[in-house]
């Protein structure tokens, strides 16, 4: 064998070693792509189900075995949908409630989260300790007394000063809009990002002057924009989604939001499933459009704040 | 005026958790019967799980525009809600004290009501009733000896067959008895390399509570006895092995082969040849398969064994112990239980009006699960009948669960409930 033999062999063989951990490499993206594309289909699948549901005809959704696509497609679905109840009413009342509940959170959540993560004071701890308390108490639990107290408002709904004769907030925006201004959750996702900016920023901004509200408004809170989509989305979403207490707390039919309209279609006896379905996908409509436009902020959210 | 228990310390009428039940404690005692007399003008609360849907609510304020026509001065303010959200609404309602003045609720729920004070007394008689409602009918409305109720649209369970089935197996008769029924299933019941694909009868997609209590009745059995529960009786045994043999011994239905709220009930489908079903069956074959009905392929059977026993769920309207406005308010149930109401009201909604007068409409003839159930009404039975039935029925689902998965025997199953229910009356009394 000669030496150039030998050479191309020694050579061969050591871009075969230098090979193995690129292939090994290649393998374990490959693997993790294949379980990546399996765990999106069965997030997406329902989703999909749900739309190509809602443009079945009855005969269609009652055909055994199931089609997968529609015999024929039938769009009325959605026309019909909205004519079984007032669901532009009920569109526009979620989106205002929605939209007051998000506003609200951002401005006194975020000065609240400044406060306990930024502001010495004395029970500050015992304070936050009783916000993550309040975290604790199922939804279920706090309807009733909510409810006493909503009815219990004073000057309001024919109530006089000590809260008695009339019916307060129910039925009423306030009754919808106030009780979910503020949430606990926004309360502690704010204090966690304003936890994570460094001091120096602060003192820098007192030495130059500026007072408690400016370094707030002006130095810390645009530099927290991830805690501000995440929890501007997640009130916009339990909000938008929010289906008791504005059945409970509403008799009118003008003060009823989507999810409660979508009921409608979910009788005791059996569920108009087309129809739901179609309503469902246009409830979902507004909460997918505001992820795409806030889904960078809000993935940075989650990882700055190590909620999972 | 009667008193009532004040303690209301049992666990929440479904779901609101002790608090409201507590508040109600505070809220809902009272006389039987509301003091006040109303005067000529009144705005009237009405909350009602029924006329759902737009059409629903259209119906119901063309109708209140006839009530306003006959009463004038009176307004009526309508709550629109599901029966899946009433009792959070009904409860909240009276914990507040702000009690709606008219309520729609279910059979079986006016005695926890009625004990509570929630209700008034109408003041009227059965004899009376039995003018314009079956006997039958007016039963879930009375609670010691008192009317709190008046029956506005039944719904009912029965046996439901596909005739073509039974024509190509050369049956020409719907089952006699529970019995017969059972080995007729066996007949019809199709495999496919151990795979079911037709169930000879299908049980499961009704609730599993109102399946099993035709079935039990049927069998001779009862809930309870002087307010007693007789739950585990050798009659109600019988019954939950009848339904325990065709799951796990003939092998008939395999459990999970379909479920309450599917999509389509495998009778609509072809996929099962008899089931204890809702009348309402009729509203979905009607939409998903209307050739069914067309070709005469579906019709409805006595579920009978020791005797004949039809289910009868159903709306009645009922009023408020402590409305303002009592007069308006009785008028306004008298109104909404009457002839014109109760027939409408059923046929929007697929289910039977509770007046006689309807029982020859066209509505009811058209529909023969209907027709079927109103020729039957002198068989049918109604659950409840004791002050905490809202909670004892939750109980049903996990214990007739267990004997069908084959966690416990029937016995073994059934005295647990009736141990439960035990309990929860002690505890209620």
């Amino acid at each position: 064998m000669s030496a150039e033999k030998l050479l191309r062999g020694a050579t061969a063989r050591g871009t075969l070693l230098a090979n193995r951990p690129l292939l090994a490499r290649r393998l374990r993206r490959t693997t993790l792509h294949l379980v990546l594309v399996a765990v999106s289909l069965a997030m997406v699948v329902p989703f999909l189900w749900m739309v190509i549901t809602s443009l079945k005809t009855d005969p269609d959704l009652a055909s055994y075995p199931p089609n997968l696509l529609p015999q024929v497609w039938d769009w009325s679905n959605y026309s019909e949908a909205l004519e079984y109840a007032p669901f532009g009413t009920y569109f526009r009342n979620s989106l205002l409630i929605a939209l007051g509940h998000t506003a609200l959170n951002l401005a006194l959540a975020s000065m609240a989260g400044y406060a306990l993560a930024r502001v010495a004071f004395r029970g500050r701890t015992v304070v936050f300790m009783g916000v993550l308390a309040t975290m604790m108490i199922p939804t279920y639990t706090k309807i009733v007394p909510q409810y006493l107290i909503a009815k219990g408002i004073p000057f309001f709904g024919g109530n006089d000063y000590l809260g008695r004769g009339g019916h307060g907030w129910l039925d009423s925006w306030w009754g919808l809009i106030v009780p979910g201004a503020l949430t606990p959750f926004a309360i502690f996702l704010f204090r966690q990002f304003y936890l994570s900016l460094p001091r120096e920023l602060e003192e820098a901004a007192r030495i130059d002057g500026m007072g408690e509200f400016g370094i707030y408004a002006r130095v810390m809170t645009p530099l927290v924009k991830p805690a501000i989509a995440t929890v501007a989305l997640l009130t916009f979403e339990s909000s938008w989604n929010n289906f008791l207490w504005p059945l409970i707390i509403t008799s009118d039919t003008d003060l009823r939001v989507i999810q409660v309209g979508l009921s409608a279609f979910q009788q005791a006896d059996q569920n108009a499933w087309a129809y739901l379905m179609a309503g469902t996908t246009l409830a979902t409509v507004p909460m997918v459009v505001l992820f795409l436009f806030t889904q960078r902020y809000f993935v940075q959210g989650f990882a700055n704040s190590g909620i999972k | 005026m009667r008193s009532h228990p004040s303690s209301l310390s049992r666990r929440s009428l479904l779901g609101l958790g002790a608090a409201a039940v507590a508040g109600a404690a505070l809220t809902a005692c009272g006389g039987a019967a509301p003091g006040k007399s109303g005067g000529g003008s009144a705005s009237l609360r009405l909350l009602t799980p029924i006329f759902d849907r737009a059409d629903g609510q259209k119906l119901l304020t063309s109708l209140l525009a006839d009530f306003k026509k006959d009463n004038p001065g009176v307004s009526v303010q309508v709550d629109y809600t599901e029966y899946g959200k009433l009792n959070e609404k009904l409860t909240t309602s009276i914990v507040g004290g702000q009690p709606y003045d008219v309520m729609l609720m279910g059979v079986g729920w006016i005695p926890p009501f009625a004990e509570k004070g929630v209700l008034a007394d109408l003041e009227t008689t059965e004899d009376e009733l039995a003018r314009l409602y079956n006997p039958r009918v007016t039963q879930p409305g009375v609670y010691d000896g008192k009317v709190y109720a008046r029956p506005i649209l039944l719904d009912t369970r029965m046996g439901i067959y596909r005739k073509d089935i039974f024509a190509e197996a050369g049956i020409d008769a719907p089952p006699k008895d529970l019995t017969e029924l059972k080995e007729i299933a066996k007949e019809l019941t199709v495999r496919k390399n151990g795979k079911l694909t037709r169930a000879g009868v299908d049980i499961l997609s009704n609730d599993l509570r109102q399946t099993y209590l035709p079935v039990m009745w049927a069998h001779g059995a009862d809930l309870f006895d002087g307010g007693k529960p007789v739950l585990d009786s050798d009659e109600a045994v019988d019954a939950l092995q009848w339904m325990v043999d065709i799951i796990r011994t003939d092998k008939i239905e395999d459990y999970g082969f379909t479920q309450k709220g599917a999509v389509v009930a495998p009778l609509v489908q072809g996929r099962s040849a008899m089931m204890i079903g809702h009348n309402d069956m009729w509203r979905q074959i009607s939409e998903s398969a209307p050739e069914l009905i067309a070709e005469d392929k579906v019709a409805g059977f006595m579920l009978n064994q020791q005797r004949p026993a039809l289910f009868q769920g159903g709306t009645l309207a009922t009023m408020s112990a402590k409305t303002s406005h009592p007069e308006q308010a009785k008028k306004l149930v008298e109104f909404l239980s009457g002839e014109k109401v109760s027939p409408q009201a059923a046929e929007q909604r697929g289910n039977i009006p509770a007046v006689l007068s309807a029982a020859d409409s066209s509505y009811v003839k058209s529909n023969k699960l209907v027709s079927f159930a109103v020729d039957n009404l002198d068989h049918a039975f109604s659950e409840g009948g004791v002050p905490t039935w809202l909670e004892i029925r939750e109980e049903f689902k996990p214990a007739l669960e267990s004997a069908l998965l084959g966690k416990a025997t029937p016995a073994e199953a059934l005295h647990g409930l009736a141990g439960k229910a035990e309990a929860i009356i002690a505890k209620g009394a």
